[in-house]
């Protein structure tokens, strides 16, 4: 709801025009009574002056008004009450008519004008509760520092054509300065002397108040419950300004509130985060310290012992085999930790393009042979499989995490089994093994990173399936895990794609 | 003895890289040079030409990337870069901007000395062989005949294309829009289904065992490599 532009009441603001109306009105009365009066008596002329002086009780000030009243009384007895052109009175009944006429222009007046001054304030109430209403509906939705101010901003410049400026505390009692980019010239006039001042004092000063009356801006300071968010500077004018202090109270209030609450709720975001990423350091520390001493230390004994020279040949192939494992070991480590980070950085940078399903699947058993010759390796994708919409270096990636995962937690000869097809826009990849599946409460965490189940002490980070839940959701899809009935694990990783319209392939 | 088909620059500012290039080359029968900054390495390549150039990306005083192009100016020998950086848009990038290869650290002795085998061989055979044999495979370029085990394998045009423009540059990498400006033009550059379609009928017909491909070997994200 938007309460109307205010009606200005009254009309004629400056008070000479007023004074100078009620003259002419009057001479022209008089000027257009006196055929009139002639003919239907001087009586009349009494009625029509009080009829003009009520109309114009209703639109100017109480001055001219009581001046119309005198006026109007005179005039009528000057120019129509016999004796004509003076001011004395002949008959008795006149003398009261005078006395009554002079009487009533004046109550009349007076009425009139005090029933339209109390219509102009109930406007005034009604369109300050719509403008608090209003406000407090737009603060309530806005979800941010910087919304809230475009709020406060944008309202105050409807309602009351005045530039606003929000200057905020940081947490710290420090103030900055939050939206100079969105008003930059008036940036300027803004005085930090005065914005100290009123923040420290809660209390308003600048233009129009008695402290620095001579600045550009009038400064009221925000008062929230907990903590004052800022000072605001306002340029208005006078009129606009001269509304009651209880108004502009009520107003700043409401938005030193919201700001409050999106401060409190970021500062309480940032507790958060600090807490957790607390939390994942210590894990991370523990892991890595533990994991990365394991193939330091074989590549560390392993060299120390080939430089003593008396190491059989044989001997000295089997350690160079054991740091050539290790350094592999320490970079799976390495790649493992800086993925994650980029994924969860967002710095991956994703590239989608035509990619054939097979091929992939190819390279990453090409890439895990050693790993999968233990097993039986199956994979059924149909000859018929589109090329599908998708990185292909992360989604091999992600493919690899899977049967490796598998290979890791599988007993030697038992069957993996890769699946893909599309499927309603869908391209829906699983692979599934033979191994001892997941305890069902460990289910939804078997995602998260650094999580191995039961503490497992299967090497890695525990990374390795919270990179393929960071693929699949950086290509929009989904990773899911279940056990199947048979025992073992099925992985299902679910990606929304396009397939290439085959008809526009010229095969030649 | 230094001559012309031996010698390899290394242009990297790590000294523990540089040793281990040195041992693994020299053993290799390679004459090694060095130079730990850009514009040393710009200055030993202009003194010495070397036969390959291996090159770091994160040099200490030029962008490695603005050191490849201005060696590209001149030098038309091969360029092999060995950087830590292994995003594909740094590998295509490099590749797009005139490096022939493209290894990323940690690496391989082995594959290093392979790929700049590969790489040597390529810039030496620029004298058009007519026929290009790769043991059971064989491609002439001259009547547009392949035959697989004396068996002539039956090829469209742009399949035959496709094929001996990767086989021309056996070991190296061609990217994706270099192989579909190439046989499609350049209207075709993000048509990247084509290719797909192409290689995988390709496999089928010249491959042994198409899922374990040999020949027309992927290289994720970035393009295709003929197998050695």
């Amino acid at each position: 709801m938007k309460p109307e532009k205010q009606i200005k009441f009254p009309v004629f603001t400056s008070g000479i025009i007023q004074y100078t109306i009620v003259l002419l009105a009057i001479t022209i009365v008089v000027f257009l009574c006196r055929p009139l009066a002639t003919q239907q008596g001087y009586h009349i002329v009494s009625f029509i002056l009080l009829f003009v002086v009520s109309i114009m009780a209703a639109f100017l000030g109480i001055g001219p008004i009581l001046l119309a009243s005198t006026i109007s009384a005179l005039v009528w007895n000057f120019f129509f009450i016999p004796p004509h052109f003076t001011f004395n009175i002949a008959a008795t009944e006149d003398k009261f008519m005078f006395g009554s006429f002079f009487i009533v222009a004046l109550v009349n007046g007076v009425l009139t004008n005090r029933i339209r001054r109390q219509e102009k304030l109930v406007r005034e109430r009604e369109y300050q509760t719509n403008a608090l209403f209003q406000l407090a509906e737009e603060l309530s939705k806005a979800r941010s520092i910087e919304r809230v101010l475009e709020v406060a901003r944008g309202n105050f410049k409807n309602l009351f054509n005045a530039t606003s400026f929000f200057i905020l505390q940081d947490g710290n009692k420090n103030l900055g300065s939050y939206n100079q980019h969105v008003n930059e010239p008036f940036a300027e006039i803004v005085d930090t002397d005065i914005v100290k001042w009123v923040f420290q004092n809660s209390r308003k000063a600048g233009k129009y108040t008695d402290s620095f009356p001579d600045s550009s801006l009038t400064y009221y300071p925000l008062k929230g419950a907990q903590l004052n968010p800022g000072v605001v500077a306002i340029e208005f004018n006078k009129s606009v300004y001269e509304k009651n202090d209880a108004f502009w109270f009520a107003y700043f209030t409401q938005v030193s509130n919201a700001l409050e609450r999106e401060f409190l709720g970021e500062l309480a975001l940032k507790a958060r985060i600090l807490n957790e990423s607390d939390k994942l350091y210590k894990t991370l520390f523990n892991l890595i310290s533990h994991e990365f001493r394991i193939p330091i230390a074989t590549i560390m004994g392993a060299s120390d012992t080939l430089l003593m020279s008396h190491t059989s040949e044989r001997n000295r192939e089997e350690l160079i085999n054991e740091i050539f494992k290790a350094s592999g070991r320490l970079n799976h480590l390495m790649e493992n930790l800086l993925n994650m980070s980029r994924l969860e950085s967002g710095k991956i940078s994703i590239h989608l393009d035509w990619c054939d399903i097979i091929d992939l699947l190819n390279k990453v058993v090409k890439t895990l042979k050693l790993e999968l010759e233990k097993f039986q390796f199956v994979s059924e994708i149909s000859p018929e499989m589109p090329l599908a919409k998708l990185d292909f270096g992360l989604m091999e990636q992600a493919v690899y995490n899977l049967i490796l995962n598998s290979c890791q937690n599988s007993p030697a000869g038992s069957t993996i089994r890769f699946e893909a097809e599309y499927e309603n826009g869908f391209l829906v990849i699983q692979v599934e093994d033979n191994g001892p599946g997941f305890p069902p409460d460990t289910l939804d965490k078997v995602f998260e990173k650094f999580y191995k189940v039961n503490n497992s002490k299967s090497e890695g980070l525990g990374l390795g399936l919270s990179i393929v839940k960071g693929l699949a959701e950086a290509h929009q899809g989904t990773v899911k895990a279940e056990n199947l009935l048979t025992g073992g694990a099925r992985f299902t990783i679910s990606i929304p794609t396009e397939i290439p319209d085959m008809i526009e392939i010229k095969l030649e | 003895m230094m001559n012309e088909s031996n010698t390899i620059l290394i242009i990297d500012d790590e000294t523990q890289i540089r040793r281990l290039l040195e041992i693994s080359l020299t053993s290799n029968g390679y004459v090694t040079l060095f130079a730990s900054n850009g514009k040393e390495g710009l200055t030993t390549a202009a003194t010495f030409n070397p036969s390959v150039i291996i090159l770091d990306l994160g040099l200490p005083d030029i962008e490695g990337l603005e050191l490849l192009v201005r060696l590209r100016e001149w030098f038309t020998k091969p360029i092999i870069i060995l950087s830590v950086r292994n995003s594909e848009d740094d590998i295509v990038s490099a590749l797009d901007k005139g490096a022939n290869d493209y290894l990323t650290k940690p690496f391989r002795s082995g594959e290093l000395i392979a790929r700049i085998r590969s790489a040597i061989r390529i810039s030496n055979e620029k004298g058009d062989k007519p026929v290009l044999d790769f043991g059971f495979l064989s491609i002439d370029l001259v009547n547009h005949v392949v035959r697989k085990k004396d068996e002539i394998i039956k090829l469209t045009h742009t399949e035959f294309s496709l094929l001996s423009l990767l086989a021309k540059n056996q070991g190296r990498v061609l990217t994706h829009q270099f192989l579909l400006k190439e046989i499609w033009g350049y209207s075709y550059l993000e048509q990247t289904q084509y290719l797909r379609v192409f290689i995988a009928q390709l496999r089928k017909k010249i491959e042994d065992n198409p899922s374990k491909p040999e020949l027309l070997i992927t290289e994720s994200g970035i393009g295709y490599r003929f197998g050695e």
